[in-house]
């Protein structure tokens, strides 16, 4: 049977049924919340890890019984689900890895804490003198955290066997995604979502790949079914995924493609291999995480520079940067990203919402006047 | 003010807007704080040192330069003042605590962000502020997503260094805060071409000191009942301390606690002895932000402390003296400055321990929690103070706020409203 991108659409169901019975035979779960929390170790550990990003409006009501009304949706909708125990991953989850990246999730997990164990990394700048170092370190006692936890004797061989398992499985996605280099594109916006966001969820990384390899081989062998010559646009900034997608949506139903995501589960992540010609597999890891270019680095030329080749790669012809209202750090860096594009000469528009519907008519006749200034 | 507008010319500043400042500042002060009964004489320098604020200290800072020297802006109690005295420099405090600067900063910051960003930003884009314009170089540091990004975009206009502030206070995190001020000095004596000696460093982490120690002195007054100093000229004060002249600051407020020990004794105070003693905690207060206090203590409350970075997080824990190489007095620098307790830091269970510990010192009947809007740590904070607030039972009440005057009214009420509530 060829894997559509249907096929990606269920995996999230499945996994909970899969994750159900691994629990029941002893299976470990680490639930995360960021692409710097490496999987690669969580994986090397024998253990199974889940993305927890909140990516519903749902749970946002009783979160905010405990957190600020000011906070960005993702973090309030993460902790909503955590704090009502509506989300199964959440629910399967051992114990919760947690990091630095933003104000919001850093001061969430402390409060977190009471719910579930959270073991908590502290994500350095990538731009200053010891990050690496301090990453590294970091990574170490991640290391020791699983093992201790999970009473398991983890291996650099294990590790090493992760990182060429999570090499594969980026490279496959890359490939998928990288097919919207043509014109016209071989996926719209919502189904490069649909596939990037929901292999995430999967409890096993080579059926991922080889679901992505065999969709891969069935988009090239048929000729695209989307219309050539409408707007191409890039989609930049905070996290989205099934759920959030309304800017999307919108985009999309306004007669645009989004043809590329400069996102966490998009090309932030997937340019990126650990590369294996060094002696230390945590080493290497901390070097490949590191490059992430997310706004929480200071500086964070990596985005701009990312950005600019996939201006080039996709041909893009506008630029929308998504910001999830209170976070301030994609919401400042919107200013150097505007820079950027503007001196490419191309339209830039940043939008900063959450995850109600309310402002889809404001959003509309701004992503309008996008479009008709292409 | 006296006529500087020579000196703010050569500086580069926007005459005409600054003007307006100029024109609202006196009328500001002396409504907020003139009006007040009973001050200590000793106020008078502080008095003095605000009317004059952009004219006597900023002339200091330039002669400073005229002579050679160099002046660095900081906006952190965590950036050791030490390191850049001991080097020859001035520090000077920079955030900005005025809604005047803010439209500035949005120019290039979202409106959605923390206003002490927006003022600071905007108060040296704007070129409305003299301190802002005199500064050499600024001293930024990663203390919340809002400053560490607005530091990229302020390097536009001005030389930022950045220190990178652990966000954890584990063994390896107060290393690493060692390890940052080594290299803030490398970077100090770089920029003012003067090495730090021992001898230096020990003069000034004693200087520091000296001014750290007043300051626990006219804070250690407002322990008693009845208070002899409000709240609004302690904070004043404080406010004053990040940009004064340290050493002169140091003997001006000596003499004011002189004042106030005499006060003390013989009983006399600025609020009848049974009005509620208010601690208020949260974000920082930086000069002219008298907002909050103005509203409780013009509704018949004291408040007595503030567990505010303008406020005991800036003086509490001197540092170790005793340091006899460079290694040692850095060491004994990180130490200090990592006991200071920010919402920054994950976790950050010393400061409910310090709120408690303030409410018994201060015999605290309140609390009010205020943070600036959009300061995601303090609000989140917000949650577990408030829980251990409750569970010692001790009243609390969570404002936010920003520079605006427009909530003065709502804020007003709900203050008005917690204080009936602590009188029953
Ligand atoms: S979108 Fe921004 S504020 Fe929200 S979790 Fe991500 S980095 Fe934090
Ligand atoms: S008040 Fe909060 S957001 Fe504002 S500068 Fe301070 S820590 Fe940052």
């Amino acid at each position: 049977m060829t894997t559509s991108i249907d096929s990606f659409s269920g995996i999230r169901e499945i996994a909970i049924m899969q994750l159900k019975s691994f629990k029941e035979t002893g299976g470990k779960v680490v639930g995360r919340y960021c692409a710097y929390t490496p999987t690669e170790l969580i994986l090397a550990a024998g253990a199974v890890p889940v993305g927890l990003c909140g990516t519903s409006e749902k749970p946002i009501p009783a979160a905010e019984e405990v957190l600020p009304r000011n906070l960005c949706p993702l973090v309030k909708s993460s902790f909503g689900f955590a704090a009502t125990d509506t989300c199964p991953f959440f629910h399967f989850s051992d114990f919760i890895l947690g990091e630095t990246t933003c104000d919001g999730k850093k001061k969430m997990f402390e409060i977190m804490q009471d719910i579930k164990p959270v073991h908590v990394m502290q994500l350095p700048y990538a731009g200053f003198e010891h990050a690496l170092e301090m990453w590294t370190e970091e990574l170490r006692r991640l290391r020791r955290h699983l093992e201790d936890q999970f009473e398991v004797k983890i291996s650099d061989d294990d590790i090493w066997q992760a990182i060429h398992l999570v090499n594969r499985e980026t490279a496959a996605l890359k490939a998928v995604c990288d097919l919207n280099q043509a014109d016209p594109p071989l996926m719209s916006g919502k189904e490069l979502l649909s596939v990037s966001w929901s292999r995430s969820f999967s409890t096993d990384v080579e059926e991922v790949i080889m679901m992505l390899e065999e969709l891969r081989a069935s988009l090239t062998a048929t000729p695209s079914s989307k219309q050539a010559g409408l707007p191409r646009i890039l989609l930049t900034g905070c996290p989205v995924g099934t759920g959030t997608e309304k800017v999307i949506v919108l985009a999309e139903d306004l007669g645009a493609n989004v043809v590329a995501m400069e996102l966490c589960s998009g090309y932030k992540t997937l340019s990126l291999q650990t590369d294996t010609s060094y002696d230390d597999p945590i080493t290497a890891l901390a070097n490949k995480y590191l490059q992430i270019p997310c706004s929480c680095m200071s500086p964070n030329q990596g985005r701009l520079e990312l950005i600019q080749q996939m201006i080039k790669d996709f041909q893009v012809d506008a630029v929308i940067d998504l910001t999830w209202q209170a976070c301030h750090t994609y919401n400042i860096e919107a200013y150097k990203v505007g820079q950027l594009v503007r001196s490419l000469e191309l339209p830039y528009l940043q939008l900063e919402t959450d995850y109600s519907q309310a402002d889809l008519e404001s959003l509309k006749v701004r992503i309008e006047a996008l479009l008709e200034i292409i | 003010m006296a006529d500087y507008r020579q000196m703010w010319s050569d500086l580069g500043m926007d005459l005409e807007k600054h003007d307006i400042l100029c024109e609202v500042l006196p009328d500001a002060f002396g409504g907020v704080y003139l009006s007040q009964e009973n001050r200590p004489e000793g106020m008078d320098y502080f008095n003095f040192v605000v009317a004059e604020i952009h004219g006597v200290r900023p002339a200091e800072l330039i002669e400073h330069q005229q002579n050679g020297g160099k002046v660095f802006g900081t906006f952190c109690v965590y950036v050791p003042d030490e390191i850049i005295f001991a080097a020859g420099g001035i520090a000077t405090g920079l955030c900005g605590g005025s809604q005047f600067w803010v439209p500035g900063g949005e120019k290039v910051l979202p409106a959605n962000t923390c206003p002490l960003i927006k003022a600071s930003v905007g108060a040296r884009l704007d070129g409305t502020c003299p301190f802002f314009k005199i500064a050499d170089m600024y001293i930024g540091e990663t203390t919340c997503d809002g400053k560490k990004k607005a530091w990229e975009i302020l390097n536009q206009d001005v030389p930022v260094y950045v220190m990178d502030l652990p966000q954890m206070k584990r063994e390896k995190d107060l290393q690493a805060w060692e390890g940052e001020i080594k290299s803030l000095m490398q970077k100090v004596e770089e920029v003012t071409g003067n090495k730090i000696t021992i001898e230096a460093l020990a003069e000034n982490i004693k200087l520091i000191n000296e001014k750290r120690n007043a300051l626990a002195r006219l804070y250690a007054f407002r322990k008693n009942s009845p208070v002899p100093i409000s709240g609004k000229d302690a904070l004043l004060i404080t406010q004053i301390a990040f940009y004064d002249d340290p050493g002169r600051f140091t003997d001006q407020l000596n003499s004011l606690c002189d004042e106030l020990d005499k006060r003390v004794s013989a009983g006399e105070g600025v609020f009848p002895a049974d009005v509620p003693r208010i601690m208020i905690t949260g974000t920082p207060m930086a000069i002219p932000n008298w907002k909050l206090h103005h509203v409780v203590e013009t509704l018949g409350a004291a408040v007595v402390v503030e567990e505010l970075c303008t406020g005991v997080r800036y003086f509490e824990n001197p540092v170790n003296q005793s340091g006899s190489s460079l290694d040692e007095q850095v060491q004994a620098l990180a130490e200090r400055y990592m006991k200071t307790n920010c919402a920054c830091f994950t976790p950050n269970q010393g400061r409910v321990e310090d709120i408690l510990r303030l409410a018994e010192e201060y015999g605290v009947d309140g609390i009010i929690d205020c943070n600036l809007q959009f300061c995601g740590l303090y609000s989140t904070e917000s949650y577990l103070v408030q829980q251990a607030l409750k569970k010692a039972g001790i009243p609390v009440i969570h404002i936010e706020t920003d520079y605006s005057e427009q909530d003065f009214e709502q804020i007003r009420t709900r203050v008005e409203a917690f204080l009936e509530m602590l009188e029953k």
